[in-house]
C-alpha cells in the first residue's frame, strides 16, 4: 500500500487506540472518594485492572512512533510543484525525442525488410526456373 | 412494520417506442451538468480539487504558504495529538464536566492531520507521472538498441551470403 495510505491509516488507528484507551479507563475505573462526608466506596476492580492503562498507553505510544517512522519515510524529494512540473516537461520532451528516433529506426528497418523479402521471392523463382522437373 | 413497493420507473419510456425504426424521434438524453449542483439536499461540485480548511470550517493549525514542510508539521501535529489526549485524561480526573473543549481541539487535530495527507495526494500524483514517464523513455531506448542490432545482425548475414554465393 502506497506510503500515504499508510500514513491515514495509522492517524485513524491513533484515532481508534485513543477513544478506546479513554472509553474503557473511564467505564472500568473503580469507584474513588470524593468528599468525607461520604463514607468510601467498597473498592472492588475488574480483573487485571491494574495493568490496563500501562497496556493501552504503550499501545498508543508505539502507534505515535509509528507514525513519526513513517512520516520520516515520505519521498518528498525536494519541493515545490515547479519543480516537479519542470521535470514533467523535460520528461515529455525527451520521451518525443526518443519517440522519434524510434519511429525513424523502425521505418528503416521494415524497408530494409521489404528489400530483403523481394530478393527471397525473386531467387526462389528462380531456383524454381532453374529446377529441371524431372 | 407495513413494507412499501419500490416506486414504479419514470414514464419517459414510452417516447421510446419506435427507437429502432427512428433514433430521432425520441427525446436525447439530456447533458452532463457543469458546476455545482444540489443532490438530496446536499451540494456538490462537478471540480475536483480538495476544499481548504477554511471552506469546511475548520480552523487550520498548520501555517499558510507556497510550500508547505510536510514532514515537520506532520510530525509537529502527532506532538500536538499526544499532548491533547494527555489533557483529555487530565480533565477527565480533576473536571470531568469540561471535556467538551477538550474533545473538540482532538478532533480539530485529526481533521488538519487527514487534510494535510490529501493535499498530499496531487504530489504523489505528479511524481507517479514523473516515474512512469522516465520508465518509457528507458523501455523506448531499450527497443532502438533491439532494432539496431538486429539490422546489423541482418546486413552481416546478407553480406555473408554474397559472399558464399560469389565463392560458388
Amino acid at each position: 500500500m502506497d506510503i500515504i495510505s499508510q500514513l491515514q491509516e495509522q492517524v485513524d488507528l491513533i484515532a481508534s487506540l485513543a477513544f478506546n484507551t479513554i472509553g474503557t479507563l473511564q467505564r472500568d475505573a473503580p469507584p474513588v472518594r470524593l468528599s468525607p462526608n461520604y463514607p468510601e466506596p467498597p473498592a472492588n476492580p475488574t480483573e487485571d485492572f491494574a495493568d490496563q492503562p500501562k497496556l493501552m498507553s504503550a499501545a498508543l505510544v508505539k502507534a505515535a512512533k509509528q507514525f513519526d517512522a513513517l512520516v520520516a519515510a515520505l519521498p518528498l524529494a525536494e519541493g515545490g510543484e515547479e519543480a516537479q512540473l519542470k521535470r514533467i516537461a523535460e520528461l515529455q520532451a525527451e520521451n518525443d525525442a526518443v519517440g522519434q528516433e524510434l519511429q525513424r529506426q523502425l521505418e528503416a528497418a521494415e524497408k530494409e525488410l521489404k528489400q530483403v523479402q523481394e530478393l527471397f521471392s525473386q531467387a526462389t523463382d528462380n531456383c524454381l526456373n532453374l529446377k529441371k522437373p524431372d | 412494520m407495513a413494507t412499501a413497493t419500490y416506486p414504479p420507473p419514470p414514464p419517459y419510456y414510452r417516447l421510446y417506442k419506435d427507437y429502432l425504426q427512428n433514433p430521432k424521434s425520441a427525446p436525447e438524453p439530456p447533458s452532463p451538468i457543469e458546476g455545482t449542483y444540489i443532490c438530496f439536499g446536499g451540494n456538490y461540485t462537478t471540480d475536483y480539487v480538495l476544499p481548504s480548511l477554511e471552506e469546511q470550517g475548520v480552523r487550520r493549525l498548520y501555517p499558510k504558504g507556497p510550500n508547505v514542510d510536510f514532514k515537520k508539521e506532520l510530525r509537529s501535529l502527532n506532538r500536538e495529538l499526544q499532548l491533547h489526549i494527555l489533557e483529555l485524561s487530565d480533565v477527565l480526573i480533576e473536571r470531568p464536566s469540561q471535556y467538551a473543549r477538550r474533545v473538540e481541539d482532538i478532533s480539530l487535530i485529526f481533521k488538519n492531520l487527514h487534510h494535510l495527507l490529501n493535499s498530499l495526494r496531487p504530489h504523489q500524483a505528479r511524481a507517479t507521472l514523473i516515474h512512469i514517464l522516465e520508465l518509457q523513455i528507458q523501455r523506448r531506448k531499450q527497443a532502438v538498441e533491439d532494432i539496431k542490432r538486429r539490422r546489423e545482425e541482418a546486413q552481416k548475414l546478407l553480406k555473408e551470403a554474397l559472399g558464399t554465393l560469389d565463392g560458388q
